[in-house]
């Protein structure tokens, strides 16, 4: 292709555009979890779809975005203390760490993230968005307490009956349904808490999918 | 007002209290002809204000004419354009200018409590502006303050009810300067509309003027109530 031929790169999966900005794991679960692999996708090089994806002009705007999610993350688990505390450097080497695959350059920072005072039992309210491919709403994001005033602790189950009900209900259980993060379906009594401390992807977010269930 | 004041004296803003400030912000709006509305999204009990207006990109237009379109007045809508003008002038005048339609969304953040701006702009055919294109129809006195606020950068974001880009005034800091405003109504004993105080800081940054009027909203209440 010619230089000039070529404006904004952009991806697509039967005739929808891929955005760059959600984790590759989260695009596969919504659009593809019951392919094969190898997942495959179209790229392009014109007719940048402006309506739909968000301009990316350089590896800056990726991280910037990066940085964006751990701070919300933070904000909604501690209030941004943990995150405000941290130096300019702790920032970079958590965006460095991801860029380049370097688990324990991450983790030395990504840990205090992951931390909360032993009175608290969990964080404030836990960072999470649930996607449904069929809604044209893009996610939903609430706050919702890990942990119930008794001290009791709020599963999964019962993030999807507070924040989504209609997703689930009686007759669609786990029948016609999928709840999947990261491929799997965790099950519906896991705590919460522990599903943002173990399970989030790197930006400290619980990125759920809510997918028809196959049916072979 | 409940405005859950923690311990460090942060100012939030919860869900409901929104809804209730942008409720009181549009009945006056539609009082005055403002054109913001309260938007929904069909199954969710979410919803935002919003606004469009268009603008027309004052290029060579003819001096018989230019008494009929304020450069500093951003109200200017088409169809008062046309009102004034017989079909050939309008032919004459599009065909030298740009119209630029442009939308503006008040949303609530419910991680930063906060509301949040959300805004872009296009042509009519449909292609968007890009942020140095939205900038040239900023008076220069708002683009200083927008580079000496205590708020971070504008970036395009994905509009969490529609998702679409947008571009965003980022939240984070939108606490630090609302605080002060705050503080003084409620030393003063005297009702603030959070929204109308809030927009009219960061509206005019953005290209997006409040009249004057809204800030006697809720004049009739004396004091806070709770």
């Amino acid at each position: 292709m010619r230089q000039e031929d070529v404006s904004e790169i952009w991806f697509e999966y039967e005739g929808s555009p891929l955005k760059w900005h959600y984790p590759i794991g989260l695009l596969f679960d919504l659009h593809a979890s019951n392919t094969a692999l190898p997942w495959n996708i179209t790229v392009h090089f014109k007719n940048f779809p402006e309506k739909d994806l968000l301009h990316c002009h350089s590896k800056d705007v990726i991280e910037a975005h990066f940085m964006a999610c751990i701070k919300e993350a933070d904000a909604l688990k501690h209030k941004s203390q943990v995150i405000n505390e941290m130096q300019k450097k702790d920032h970079k080497q958590l965006w460095m760490g991801l860029q380049n695959d370097k688990f324990e350059q991450f983790w030395a920072i990504n840990r205090k993230l992951m931390e909360y005072i032993p009175e608290d039992s969990g964080f404030r309210y836990i960072p999470f968005r649930i996607y449904q491919a069929t809604t044209e709403r893009p996610f939903i994001q609430k706050l919702f307490r890990p942990v119930a005033p008794g001290g009791q602790l709020h599963t999964l189950g019962d993030l999807l009956k507070e924040v989504c009900p209609t997703a689930i209900t009686p007759e669609d259980d786990e029948k016609t349904i999928q709840v999947m993060i990261h491929g799997i379906e965790p099950m519906l009594e896991t705590p919460i808490q522990w599903l943002s401390e173990h399970m989030s992807y790197p930006d400290n977010f619980l990125h759920i999918s809510i997918i028809p269930r196959p049916t072979d | 007002m409940s405005l859950n004041l923690g311990a460090e004296d942060n100012f939030f803003l919860d869900e409901n209290r929104f809804k209730q400030y942008c409720e009181e912000f549009v009945k006056h709006s539609e009082e005055i002809g403002d054109a913001w509305e309260w938007r929904t999204i069909k199954d969710f009990p979410d919803g935002y204000m919003s606004k469009t207006h268009f603008q027309i990109k004052n290029r060579n237009i003819p001096p018989d004419l230019r008494q009929n379109v304020n450069e500093t007045e951003e109200q200017t809508s088409f169809t008062h354009f046309e009102e004034t003008m017989d079909d050939s002038q309008v032919a004459g005048v599009c065909a030298a200018a740009e119209v630029i339609r442009y939308e503006y969304h008040v949303l609530y953040s419910s991680s930063y409590q906060v509301p949040v701006l959300y805004f872009r702009a296009c042509f009519l055919d449909g292609r968007p502006l890009t942020l140095d294109e939205i900038w040239e129809g900023v008076h220069e006195c708002y683009q200083a303050r927008l580079l000496e606020g205590p708020w971070d950068t504008i970036t395009q974001q994905e509009h969490p009810l529609l998702g679409q880009p947008f571009f965003v005034l980022h939240p984070c800091r939108t606490n630090e300067f609302m605080a002060s405003v705050l503080a003084l109504s409620q030393k003063e004993n005297r009702y603030m509309n959070y929204i109308s105080s809030w927009l009219s800081i960061v509206g005019p940054v953005v290209g997006l003027n409040l009249p004057l009027s809204y800030a006697k909203l809720g004049s009739e209440q004396k004091t806070n109530i709770d």
